[in-house]
């Protein structure tokens, strides 16, 4: 049971270099409940797949993983499942930081699977990105509220969720979440999510973003939306009924802005 | 003093000052198309979830921590903050285009020398300026931003005037509730959760008959 587990903590850090016309993992070091798997793959880009050996997170526990996409080199990021947010104890906060760094000419792109919220959870989530000019990135970020199959709906829980992207020393881009207590008639607002229990940003910073425009205006659903905020910078949301339903639309997106092929771990 | 300052902030925040609120709907044009608001009801709904849970409070909290600003420095990278929250195009523009235009009013007609800054850090580094009070300024500033909205859904869906004044005074508990609050916090508490407004703001973008420039 969540409340009986020992709190975990994790520590991973790695970093990506160019060699010849791949790029190769530069520097490695992990430590508590985060590993990094390398799949093989045929792509130009290194993947690495982290994993939360605690099997979730509950209050107290404290994640934290940086990586550095080293210049020239493409470094892409995605978790082996989807990270289940548990009961926290009453006060205690689970917290995870996330700090990528994408040097000149670099791409990294952060495409990790769903976080769930159970009923009872808290998470305050931070991921910091520090570009260099010309450098590109991806991210996307499935949030689910509850286990829907379960009908589990979040009568009291916390989720404060922010990004922070600095360029050449400049923030460009900010957006913060913030949900407590009450979710479920939270979201149920229509100025919210209209009684949706899934959602997702998806970003592109690079210098053909304005370009890509068009085509992900067209693959965006009813409840999704894209907008060019900067000449560099395309920003969506997207919300759905639950997780299957989420992925469904994400999953053309992500194909459309991600340079290869797409890490396994993002199939139907 | 305090007539002085509800005289000069009910100037500033009047729909006649020149910053162009009128031409702006917050992404409320494509909410009025798609059919999310169509009636008073609908729209006193969307307002208290905008003013709760969106801009409303975060725009304050904007305000308040340039109100409390110190030096122009740190005035700008509040600035810089407030640019980066636009979740879209069109709400960047809303933002900077009614604050420049505010600044320089207030610099040309009350002698200040502000820089181009978004709309509520323009409104709260003026009130300073000023020496007006940060809690009638917040206030003042909400109710503002709500008067707008609801003359911008005056001209989108078939609700009266009267409908429209009766959900500007049911949302005043609400507004005053969120001020209060808002100055008891500060940056590190900015975040929103209208992510339908957000995604409405989007997809007015290519919206093909618009009133509105957001």
């Amino acid at each position: 049971m969540p409340a009986a587990q020992p709190r975990a903590k994790g520590e991973l850090r790695l970093s990506s270099k160019r060699q010849a016309d791949k790029s190769a993992l530069d520097t490695l070091r992990q430590s508590g409940a985060y590993r990094a798997l390398f799949p093989r793959s045929g792509d130009r880009a290194l993947t690495s797949v982290f994993v939360n050996t605690a099997g979730g997170l509950t209050g107290g526990d404290r994640m934290s993983l940086s990586a550095t996409a080293g210049h020239d080199s493409r470094l892409t990021l995605t978790s082996q499942a989807a990270e289940r947010i548990y009961r926290a104890q009453s006060g205690t906060i689970a917290r995870v930081t996330t700090d990528l760094t994408i040097e000149t000419n670099a791409r990294l792109d952060w495409l990790p699977q769903e976080t769930i919220l159970f009923d009872r959870s808290a998470l305050k989530r931070r991921l910091n990105v520090t570009m260099a000019a010309g450098a590109t990135f991806l991210a996307v970020e499935p949030v689910v509220f509850g286990r829907i199959a379960m009908g589990e709906t979040l009568q009291d829980s916390l989720f404060h969720d922010d990004l922070r992207i600095t360029r050449n020393e400049e923030l460009i881009f900010a957006d913060a979440i913030r949900l407590s207590g009450d979710v479920e008639s939270q979201l149920a607002a229509t100025a919210v999510a209209n009684g949706a229990r899934a959602l997702a940003i998806v970003i592109y910073v690079a210098p053909d973003a304005e370009a890509r425009l068009p085509a992900l205006r067209a693959l965006m659903p009813g409840t999704g939306g894209a907008s060019l905020i900067r000449p560099d910078v395309l920003f969506a949301r997207f919300l759905a009924p639950d997780s299957y339903l989420l992925r469904r639309d994400l999953i053309p997106v992500l194909e459309l802005l991600h340079d290869g092929p797409l890490p396994k771990t993002w199939t139907l | 003093m305090h007539t002085d300052a509800v005289l000069t902030l009910a100037q500033w925040l009047s729909p006649a000052f020149p910053i162009g609120a009128f031409s702006y709907s917050h992404g409320l044009e494509w909410s009025v198309e798609n059919g999310d608001v169509r009636d008073a009801d609908t729209l006193c709904a969307w307002l208290s979830a905008v003013t709760k849970y969106g801009a409303g409070r975060n725009d304050l909290l904007l305000l308040a921590a340039a109100h409390r600003a110190q030096d122009t420095a740190e005035l700008a990278e509040i600035d810089t903050l407030a640019r980066a929250l636009a979740p879209s195009k069109e709400r960047l523009l809303e933002t900077v285009q009614q604050g420049d235009a505010f600044v320089r009013t207030v610099s040309d007609v009350w002698l200040h020398d502000l820089p181009g800054l978004t709309l509520p850090v323009a409104v709260g580094a003026a009130a300073q300026a000023q020496r007006l009070p940060l809690d009638l300024t917040a206030q003042m500033f909400l109710q503002a931003f709500i008067n707008s909205l609801v003359s911008a859904a005056i001209r989108l869906i078939p609700i009266g005037q009267t409908d429209g004044q009766k959900c500007i005074v049911a949302l005043a508990p609400l507004c005053r509730r969120t001020a209060e609050r808002a100055l008891q916090q500060n940056l590190d508490d900015l975040g929103a959760s209208c992510f339908l407004s957000d995604i409405a703001s989007m997809k007015h973008e290519t919206q093909y008959s618009r009133l509105f420039r957001s």
